[in-house]
């Protein structure tokens, strides 16, 4: 009966130790693999940082205005070419209201819903 | 014989357990009594070990993470802040950089090595290379602050000896930009100017990027129409500030000849002059606006109302004059107008020198600009304020500001009349500063309008940037020279505009110092002529990026809310629709 019992308690303690070996075997597995992972972010980071910059640096107005000048047609955008959402014809929906009426007043032609600003009203 | 018969019942039989009476029995008790003692202390330890096993293993705690933390931060720390635009493009960051260093000791073959990295670092000189690598000592430095690339050549090369040092430098990727704002740090990167500077304990302990209210784009703008300008009237310098009429943010601020912060040497005392928020000037006509505001705002004239600018006004050794000069009675738009120096006198002294210094006391024209740098100008007002700086100071003489308080009393002006204090940092569009009010929002309204009369009609033509309704007063200045005497050819001309007036969003300095007059201007070196014409392309093309949208001057609307009645000396009254 004493031996039974003293056998079996043998066989738990091993059994625990093996397990707490192979935890922390694990554990430091993975802590291992979290400080490379760290590193890595830090370093990774540090490149972004970098790419930031050289970033900002390619940016500079001045660059990107020489850039277009040289590789798009030397023709700056008119002010006047600008339109706001409201100047543009509304989609028609699928309901087809307001535009669609207004569409066939202008006899089928679907109409700016405002005029553009004053272009050449001077003239 | 019965006393001699023993019982033998009465003797008791001998035991087989032994006992063991006297000193040594009491030795037992009391060891046994110290077993009971012992025994029950471990096993009270125990149990209390057991309970507290249970409790942290079986039940949960709301003070206790449920997973582990890491300790330590992860974010990468660079020691320095980066200061980014309104826009969240870097200004200024720290990069750790790698430095070349060589240990003598282990080149094998100087000649060769020198060879060698010469051909991935083509500026070192060769023979002081040689003689480094040759060298006894057992640690030199080859050239500092490698790009990445150049570090990747040079770990190429394979050559042994040649090490690498990580260290920090501050970099500014946008180089002379924004170079008077963000300023630069020096070595162990301490803040010599600028932001760098007023914010140094800042960006030392944050991590999180310092935004600023300024608008990179505007900024290259601005910069580059007051260059332009400075070009081609031979100027000495320039400086041009565009602010939020409603927040006071600064989006763009630039002082010319400016420098390039990257470059830690050879920067003269001239380009690293902060002259938009260092440099005070006398600002001339521009003062005119604050003049009249006050005037209107404290009722002593209405825009109906005129004085007699006929004749030039001699006090001591002085005579005002005008320089526009139309010799005879003028309405309040029209002295304004015509930037008429006469009428603004005679127009301050009604106000009366008490009433017009709390004035500028109120428009922060007494006091350091609150801006966020350390490069402040502290303006210069006469003490005691007597009549002639009174007279000196309607038409902006007499009391020098810098243009950050010229353009942030500016928007107060025209703003509705809430004065907030000009800022470089990035206020959120929310929080709307409470201000202090300094003329009527009715007033603010009747600046509005004369201001557009300048552009439409005045001196200020030249600012008329078709579609976003300019409005400004022009503005030149006579620089004093050594002694006080005003020198009639060292100009400081101005001007600052409004846009759009009828409801402004942003005001538009721009000033040149000492222009000279040319052929395209006719000879002159007025603000009319060297300031104006910037302003208009700097709106022009600022606008669409500020996200103004042109509108139609000639809309009815539009020019009733602009509209200026100019009264006639004898009654007649006619409209100014220009």
């Amino acid at each position: 009966m004493v031996r039974r019992s003293t056998a079996l308690w043998l066989v738990l303690a091993t059994c625990a130790g093996i397990t707490l070996f192979l935890v922390k075997h694990e554990v430091q597995e993975r802590e291992d693999r979290l400080n490379a992972l760290h590193t890595e972010i830090l370093a990774n980071q540090e490149a972004i940082q970098v790419l930031k910059a050289e970033w900002s640096y390619l940016n500079r107005p001045e660059r990107l205005e020489r850039l277009v000048r040289e590789l798009s047609e030397e023709r700056p955008a008119d002010r006047l070419q600008r339109a706001t959402l409201d100047m543009l014809p509304q989609p028609l929906n699928g309901d087809g209201e307001t535009p669609v009426t207004e569409a066939a007043h202008a006899g089928g032609v679907v109409l700016p819903m405002a005029r553009p600003v004053s272009l050449g009203a001077r003239q | 014989m019965t006393h001699t018969r023993i019982d033998m019942d009465d003797i008791p039989k001998p035991e087989k357990t032994v006992r063991i009476e006297g000193s040594g029995k009491q030795a037992l008790e009391q060891g046994r009594t110290r077993l009971l003692i012992a025994g029950s202390v471990f096993a009270l330890a125990f149990s209390v070990i057991a309970a507290r096993v249970v409790d942290v293993s079986v039940f949960d705690r709301g003070a206790e993470p449920n997973l582990a933390q890491e300790s330590g931060s992860l974010t990468h720390k660079t020691g320095r802040a980066d200061i980014v635009d309104r826009n969240g493009m870097l200004l200024a960051t720290t990069l750790s950089v790698p430095s070349l260093y060589a240990d003598p000791k282990f080149i094998m073959d100087p000649a060769s090595a020198a060879e060698k990295i010469r051909t991935v670092l083509p500026d070192l000189d060769q023979t002081e290379l040689l003689s480094k690598l040759a060298s006894d000592k057992r640690f030199v430095w080859l050239k500092r602050n490698l790009t990445p690339r150049q570090q990747y050549d040079v770990n190429k090369l394979g050559v042994p000896g040649l090490y690498f040092q990580r260290e920090s430098k501050r970099i500014y990727p946008q180089g002379r930009l924004t170079a008077h704002i963000v300023g630069r740090a020096g070595f162990d990167d301490v803040g010599l100017s600028g932001i760098e500077r007023s914010h140094d304990t800042l960006l030392r302990d944050g991590s999180e990027p310092l935004r600023l209210s300024v608008d990179l784009r505007v900024q290259h703008i601005l910069r580059e129409e007051l260059q332009t300008q400075i070009d081609a009237f031979d100027g000495i310098g320039a400086a041009g500030i565009v602010l939020d009429t409603d927040t006071s943010e600064i989006v763009a601020m630039v002082s010319l000849p400016d420098f390039d912060p990257n470059r830690r040497d050879k920067i003269s005392d001239n380009a690293i002059f902060n002259r938009a928020s260092l440099g005070v000037y006398e600002m001339g006509s521009t003062f005119k606006i604050f003049n009249t505001a006050m005037a209107l705002d404290y009722g002593t004239t209405s825009l109906s109302g005129g004085y007699d600018a006929s004749k030039p006004i001699r006090i001591a050794r002085f005579t005002i004059s005008d320089y526009h000069a139309k010799n005879r009675w003028l309405s309040v738009p029209e002295i304004f107008m015509y930037s008429s120096n006469v009428g603004s006198v005679k127009m301050a002294m009604d106000v009366g020198g008490e009433r017009q210094r709390a004035f500028m006391e109120k428009l922060g024209f007494m006091k350091a600009s609150a801006i966020e740098l350390p490069e402040r100008g502290h303006p210069m007002a006469p003490n005691p304020w007597r009549p002639i700086n009174t007279m000196t100071i309607s038409f902006g003489h007499g009391i020098a500001v810098s243009p950050v308080h010229l353009a942030n009393g500016v928007a107060a002006m025209v703003n509705g009349g809430i004065h907030r204090p000009a800022t470089l940092l990035r206020r959120e569009s929310d929080e709307l500063l409470v201000g202090e009010r300094i003329i009527k929002e009715k007033t603010s309204h009747a600046v509005r309008r004369l201001l557009r009369l300048v552009v439409e009609n005045g001196t200020g033509r030249n600012a008329a940037a078709e579609g976003y309704l300019v409005g400004g007063k022009t503005g030149t200045a006579e620089k004093p020279g050594q002694g006080g005497a005003y020198r009639r050819k060292a100009l400081l001309s101005s001007f600052v505009g409004v846009f759009p007036v009828n409801q402004p969003r942003y005001v538009v300095l721009a000033m040149v110092d000492e222009p000279k007059g040319n052929k395209s201007s006719f000879g002159y070196a007025t603000g009319g002529w060297v300031a104006a014409p910037a302003v208009k392309r700097i709106v022009e093309r600022a606008a669409p990026l500020l996200n103004v949208a042109p509108v139609d001057e000639d809309a009815p609307e539009i020019r009733r809310a602009l509209m200026v009645k100019i009264p006639q000396a004898k009654g007649k009254k006619a409209l100014a629709s220009f």
